[in-house]
């Protein structure tokens, strides 16, 4: 059979519509996880042994499991325990940011943990309190190792959204499935599909590169 | 909540759930044996000196580092039997698929640690005489593989997960099995649940294991 | 007559990682004015003797006073190590490490410390800390980050951002041990300006003809306990006691 990609013009906009809501869902599930991760590395170090071995395991359980069967689970198990239905939206944004966020606080526990001791005894020797100390030295130096990382984890998010086709929400991997039923031509669809994936993703992980090495030049940290 | 909890169905549906189980482990050894291999020899080649062999290799891993694996398996399924002409049944298509995935990741794992190799160690394998082949095989594999374990293991738990996706093509895998369980049972809490615990079982414990490889390369090297 | 009071005094100070015994009975009063060096072979406890005037470690038994008051008690029966937080304003110490804040300016690295743990208005700490780069000449420094400077000028940040504090007594551990020989000498000739200025300082190092120069005293510690304390001629130049001697003759490679 002859390869021809043409057709695809005539589904630009679904395709783009697509994107669209993939984008949306990564973006909101980013954020979220992002401040969900950073509550949940914060529990892992509770004081308060059992809080940590909660964190613990809600972190190790959605990382040790396939991400869909997360999202089935959510999608077809939680209305049955909340009582009301939930829309493929909101299932789809809860169950990134669940997993998002299991995979974010590992991050921001790496970054904590990295700060050597001699930064600790630099804070003792000259006085600063613990508030002090986390605010303007644990943080900002966490933080900053963490970034790339985060953002990796976020390119992670965009593609696990893919996902979220199986419980019908309409993002990219939802239409480019739809299309290619309708139109029985697959290698084009699939491959322009993957290709979209690719140039958004790409670009992103070569900025995560340039981002390590340059906070790495500029505070050798 | 007044939601009645009927475990049962899943002591019925288990011989079910074992057999999507046998399946999901069949694809996930025999795609890390794939990739362990595969892997090594990616990394070689998109180190080599020449761009000719280097470019597409690094051009194959971005594309399977920076897509979905779920875009990756259709286009295994729908699109590798209309363009290559190879029909394969649905299993060992699985294992194509995920195997050649696991292969670029494991590919950049192998690539950082061969980087990592000391400048003296290869020096002493030419030193001593060894051929350009015997340095790959008894200097620069050994240590390579060494520092990139903890990631190999990871990266392999992580394709067990991953493996779940092949349910969506109707390889009768755990997930696959699970959601049949789910919609003729009508149960899908109880065997969503079973069908999650039963991946954390395995992957939890492999996870334990790459966390004290790398504990223990850390301390070699301090 | 007043008597003069010691500015430190340490009595019966006992150390241990787990069960390694690292100080066994530290002894030691030091005077104002005392430019105190400490010497003695890797394992002996020296670094952990500063740590420990730092408040950075606990101790088995024993008790500091500085100024006649107490701040550090180790007590055996309950394992606890009480120490006044306070003592951080009397004393401050420079590492082998450098240890800045790598995510800081230079000028905020000094500041930070003043403007959290005095109260010193900014305007106030920032015109300090730039003093104080001036006097070390790295006012053009102010504005970068750590890491785009050298070993020895980072380690003359760390010895400025501890002066911020005005303390009555300072701490250097090991601090040219990290640097490259070219470098050594910019922070050796920051410490011996310190001295002429009359700051008591304790410090740590393995350079022992920099330890002649700056010390007014110098005490030898090995096996855990303070072997032998005088001035630097005789303690480096003809020590009494044999141990002492056999180190001095191994590391400066002469016979006394």
């Amino acid at each position: 059979m002859t390869i021809d990609f043409s057709f695809l013009a005539r589904y630009q906009d679904a395709l783009l519509m697509g994107l669209g809501m993939t984008l949306r869902l990564t973006l909101i599930a980013f954020a979220l996880g992002i401040v969900w991760g950073f509550v949940l590395a914060l529990l892992r170090n509770s004081s308060i042994a059992p809080v940590r071995w909660i964190a613990a395991v809600y972190v190790e359980f959605f990382r040790g499991t396939p991400v869909l069967i997360q999202i089935f689970w959510i999608f077809y198990c939680m209305p049955i325990f909340l009582g009301t239905d939930l829309s493929n939206f909101t299932a789809a944004v809860l169950c990134l940011t669940l997993y998002g966020g299991a995979i974010m606080s590992e991050t921001f526990r790496a970054g904590m943990k990295s700060i050597g001791r001699e930064q600790y005894d630099a804070c003792h020797a000259l006085g600063l309190s613990p508030w002090t100390r986390a605010t303007r030295i644990v943080l900002p130096q966490a933080t900053l190792r963490s970034v790339p990382v985060l953002l990796s984890n976020g390119i992670g998010i965009f593609k696990e959204s893919s996902l979220v086709s199986a419980i019908g929400m309409m993002e990219l991997m939802f239409i480019g499935t739809t299309i290619s039923n309708r139109t029985g031509r697959p290698v084009e669809v699939f491959t322009a599909v993957a290709l979209i994936y690719f140039v958004v993703a790409f670009p992103l992980t070569r900025l995560v590169t340039w981002l390590e090495k340059r906070i790495l030049k500029r505070f050798a940290i | 909540m007044e939601y009645e909890f009927q475990f049962h169905y899943i002591l019925q549906a288990w011989p079910v759930l074992m057999e999507g189980l046998k399946v999901t482990v069949q694809l996930t050894v025999i795609a890390n044996i794939i990739a362990l291999t595969l892997g090594f020899v990616i990394a070689l080649l998109v180190l080599s000196k020449y761009w000719l062999l280097r470019a597409p290799f690094a051009l194959m891993i971005e594309l399977f580092r920076c897509t979905p694996v779920l875009v990756q398996i259709l286009w295994f399924f729908y699109c590798v039997p209309i363009l290559f002409g190879i029909y394969l049944a649905p299993l060992p298509m699985g294992i194509l698929a995920l195997g050649i995935n696991l292969a670029c990741f494991n590919a950049e794992a192998y690539r950082a640690a061969i980087q990592a190799v000391p400048r003296e160690q290869l020096d002493a394998g030419v030193a001593l005489g060894f051929s350009p082949l015997q340095r790959v095989r008894y200097v620069v594999f050994p240590h390579a593989f060494r520092a990139a374990l903890p990631v190999l293991i990871t990266n392999g738990i992580t394709l067990f997960q991953q493996s779940a996706l092949v349910a969506i093509v109707a390889l009768s895998d755990l997930m696959y099995m699970g959601r049949q369980v789910a919609t003729q049972s009508y149960r899908p809490i109880e065997t969503y649940t079973a069908v999650a615990l039963i991946y954390f079982a395995i992957s939890f414990p492999v996870s334990r294991v790459a966390a004290w490889v790398e504990q223990r390369l850390d301390a070699a090297r301090a | 007559m007043t008597e003069i009071q010691p500015l430190v005094e340490m009595r019966g100070v006992h150390k241990n990682y787990g069960t390694l015994q690292v100080l066994s009975g530290i002894d030691l009063e030091m005077w104002p004015g005392d430019r105190l060096v400490v010497i003695g072979p890797s394992g002996g406890g020296k670094s952990t003797l500063l740590r420990i005037m730092m408040g950075l470690e606990d101790i088995r038994r024993g008790e500091i006073d500085l100024l006649g008051k107490r701040y550090i008690t180790g007590h055996e029966q309950s394992g606890k190590t009480r120490i006044d937080s306070t003592l951080r304003k009397q004393v401050g110490m420079v590492f082998q490490h450098y240890t800045l804040f790598p995510h800081l300016t230079i000028i905020s690295n000094l500041t930070l410390a003043a403007i959290k743990t005095r109260g010193m208005p900014k305007p106030a700490a920032l015109d300090k800390g730039m003093q104080l780069l001036k006097r070390l000449g790295l006012e053009s420094k102010a504005q970068s980050y750590p890491s785009q400077l050298s070993g020895g000028q980072k380690q003359r940040v760390a010895i400025a951002r501890a002066l911020m504090l005005d303390p009555r007594l300072m701490l250097f551990d090991e601090v040219t041990s990290a640097l490259d020989p070219e470098l050594v000498a910019e922070v050796e000739a920051v410490m011996l300006e310190l001295a002429e200025q009359q700051m008591p300082m304790m410090l740590v190092t393995h350079d022992m003809w920099f330890a002649k120069n700056i010390a007014s005293r110098v005490i030898f510690c090995a096996g855990g306990v303070v072997v032998e304390d005088g001035p630097p001629e005789q303690v480096l130049g003809d020590p009494v006691n044999p141990r002492t001697r056999e180190f001095i003759e191994r590391v400066f490679h002469i016979k006394t």
